[in-house]
């Protein structure tokens, strides 16, 4: 069911990309949507090794050892956005799942058990960012009697833990090497990182354009973007996606051309956006709100070194905020919402995800201290059954009222 | 003996580098406290555990002893990682976060080892005392004692042989990680050696995360079940014994220990070690259960994940299971009487 359906996306896409050639038209998202598809296609053809890892897995070292590798959330995402994630919830919770767990999982879970999900070769987990996603892990290799590596992410990044999450990774490297039967050929490592590094680079780029004012991301052209671009990562795929994005900014940022028709107010989201089909982003558009940065649309991380790149592959992990103490997520918040001139933020507070929505308390006092207001969505952002659209819209609707008064008391209006 | 109190919040922290550092080792239980307030909402989600909560509650209202001088929280989950970033810049008390690896190994224990050095760095400062691999060697043989004393206690509870079964023993238990633990070993000593009724009631095995109040363990016999063996965060996690203390450097065996223990649902065990659901079955075997009771707490993700597997595996076994799901109020257990004493019967 899953395969047809990324081959079906990967046509359909192609052909789409075909028509807009020679036009003006915006093609980043497209190429970005292919690869994804195209990600889509390996992982459920069967064909290459692969390996279901946590989300900050390191997946441009898995690419350059030649397996394909994907955080098992993404299915969740995939088939929230597809309207078929309602059947796995279902079987996760006629099985004893509770429905406090997170959606993310517990629709993983669901189509492991309805068969959907392949077979992988191995599974690498990781600590961070949650325990139930490495519970999920733990139940998904015992399903699958495969064996899997966990990688230990601590909160700290001393010298000390980056050589002993670098010394993880070592580890790993012989643990592939054993499965795939493949060892690691350097040369071919130390090319992807320099991939790695490239994509780093142009990102960078796509992020600071996207600062601007009209912000030049249309309103679906970042979502998902931050964490799934990273599955590509150490590919020249990545390298062409981003620099696709970085040369369409500019072109809409030379032209002063907003993604956004007539953009009034800037917002941003944090974590996940809502996977499944919902009027919250045409309503913003709508209203002229743009989503001018998403979360982990940031690039946390210093360029690697290709001939030795385990430590740097180490604090490029650590430097993500979701492994570390929450005043770090909030350091970052703050320096997002100067960076991109925000009026407030929208926290969809995803149900059953304790790291991130855990600490929702702390990140709106956080953003309080430098004055932007956020709104606390509690939202599932997979399980479309007990989603409110009208009390969604309401809220969002008073939010960015209280925004404009805001912006016209100050400004003397 | 010491005055000054270090909190604690989970089963894995290490007592005898917290008692060779000069102080109390002292667990902040979510027991019930009506007259505390709900201020945690402020600062963490409602979907977070009401184990951290509750600390949380306890802490932002006073209501934890005036010679606290530190928090130590051992980074085993989320909602521990949160309770340690709301306690930030909130608790009078000062906060230490210890990283706790998710499964062992030799790079897991070398890393630990560095987070116990450095736990023990900061206490010391705190305390103002020198390290000592003496006194650390002492607490360690110390709670050794304690653990051992308190086996022997559960030893009799399950036999029947003590006054007012698991629940006195949980009395003992958690006096036993709140006071001193030379008075805790004291009284233990002094306890009578005989009384109870001998074995009476349904044997059950007990799991889960925390049932520390003695009034829901009580509850738990009145229906007419026998705790015949346990493996409860609050029970018999609580304080386990190291076994005798090498000659040479502690800390790296302290950390060896630490991970040695049997696994609970956040640590996953090393590769083809057994997961929690063949653990359960296996306890339950052990102590010839006729049924299982779950007690899990709302919210917990380690445990809520891992149970459908724990339930096949209980029922492959041909062992029936009962799950409370808890939030560290009585009352909530309360509710699940009628549930409880179904169970019971169903199994006599």
């Amino acid at each position: 069911m899953i395969l047809p359906y990324f081959e079906n996306l990967v046509s359909g896409i192609e052909t789409k990309l075909r028509d807009l050639e020679g036009t003006d038209e915006p093609r980043a998202r497209k190429r970005f949507a292919l690869e994804i598809a195209r990600l889509g296609v390996r992982l459920f053809g069967g064909r290459e090794p692969v390996a279901w890892c946590g989300v900050l897995a390191p997946f441009d070292l898995l690419s350059a050892m030649g397996v394909t590798s994907c955080f098992a959330e993404f299915v969740g995402a995939m088939l929230a956005s597809t309207g078929g994630v309602e059947p796995m919830l279902a079987a996760t919770e006629g099985t004893g799942y509770s429905t406090d767990g997170c959606s993310y999982h517990r629709a993983v879970t669901g189509a492991t058990q309805q068969g959907l999900m392949p077979r992988p070769d191995f599974l690498v987990a990781t600590s961070a960012p949650c325990t139930g996603g490495l519970a999920m892990m733990e139940n998904l290799a015992r399903h699958f009697d495969k064996e899997m590596f966990v990688i230990h992410i601590p909160t700290r990044d001393e010298p000390d833990v980056v050589g002993y999450l670098a010394g993880q990774l070592r580890e790993l490297v012989r643990f592939v090497e054993v499965r795939t039967g493949r060892p690691l050929d350097r040369r071919r490592l130390a090319e992807a990182m320099e991939r790695t590094n490239r994509t780093r680079e142009l990102l960078l780029e796509v992020y600071e354009l996207a600062r601007s004012r009209p912000s030049p991301a249309r309103r679906r052209d970042l979502f998902n973007f931050g964490l799934v671009v990273s599955l590509l990562l150490g590919t020249e795929t990545a390298v062409d996606v981003a620099r696709t994005y970085r040369d369409e900014f500019a072109r809409r940022v030379a032209a002063g051309v907003g993604g956004v028709p007539g953009e009034r107010v800037r917002l941003m989201w944090l974590q996940n956006r809502i996977q499944f089909r919902s009027p919250v982003e045409q309503l913003l558009e709508q209203a002229g709100v743009a989503v001018v940065v998403d979360e982990f649309n940031t690039v946390t991380w210093d360029s690697i070194d290709p001939d030795d790149p385990f430590e740097g592959i180490a604090r490029r992990t650590l430097s993500i905020p979701l492994c570390r103490p929450a005043q770090r997520r909030i350091d970052l918040l703050q320096r997002l919402a100067r960076d991109y001139q925000v009026d407030g933020v929208i926290n969809p507070c995803h149900w059953g995800c304790r790291q991130g929505t855990g600490m929702r308390g702390l990140v709106e006092e956080g953003m309080r201290q430098v004055g932007v207001p956020v709104l606390n969505l509690e939202v599932d952002c997979i399980d479309p059954r007990n989603f409110a659209p009208g009390q969604l819209v309401t809220r969002i609707e008073a939010f960015v009222e209280l925004i404009e008064d805001r912006r016209g008391a100050r400004d003397g209006g | 003996m010491s005055t000054e109190r270090i909190g604690y919040t989970c089963a894995y922290t290490p007592l005898p580098l917290l008692h060779a550092a000069g102080f109390i080792p002292h667990r902040v239980l979510p027991t019930s406290a009506p007259q505390i307030p709900d201020l945690a909402g402020a600062y963490l989600h409602d979907n977070l555990c009401p184990h951290v909560k509750r600390v949380l509650d306890r802490v932002l209202a006073g209501d934890l002893p005036d010679d606290l001088t530190g928090l130590v929280i051992v980074n085993s989950c989320d909602a521990m990682r949160r309770l340690a970033d709301a306690l930030v810049g909130r608790s009078a008390a000062q906060v230490a976060l210890v990283e706790l690896p998710v499964c062992g190994g030799p790079a897991a224990v070398e890393f630990l080892t560095i987070e116990l050095e450095q736990l023990q760095t900061r206490l010391c400062a705190w305390s103002g005392l020198p390290p000592s691999e003496d006194r650390l060697r002492q607490s360690i043989a110390l709670y050794d004692e304690l653990a051992g004393a308190l086996d022997r206690l559960r030893e009799r509870a399950i036999d029947g042989r003590l006054d007012g079964g698991f629940g006195a023993l949980q009395a003992s238990v958690n006096r036993a990680v709140t006071r001193p633990p030379e008075e805790s070993l004291a009284e233990l000593r002094r306890m009578p050696q005989q009384g109870g009724q001998g074995r009476r009631g349904v044997p059950i095995y007990l799991f889960g995360n925390l049932l520390a109040d003695v009034e829901a363990l009580e509850l738990i016999e009145s229906c007419g079940a026998r705790v015949a063996g346990e493996d409860v965060c609050t029970g018999s996690r609580q304080l386990t014994g190291l076994g005798p203390a090498p000659d040479g450097p502690l800390l790296p065996w302290l950390a060896d220990r630490m991970l040695a223990r049997p696994p609970c649902a956040r640590t996953l065990p090393e590769r083809g070690g057994s997961e929690l659901a063949a653990l359960v079955v296996q306890g339950a075997r052990r102590c010839g259960a006729r049924g299982v009771v779950a007690h899990v707490l709302k919210f917990c993700d380690p445990y809520l994940a891992r149970l459908p597997r724990v339930r096949q595996a209980l029922r492959d076994a041909s062992l029936p299971l009962l799950v409370l799901e808890g939030d560290c109020t009585l009352r909530s257990l309360g509710q699940h009487r009628t549930r409880i004493e179904a169970f019971i019967e169903m199994l006599d």
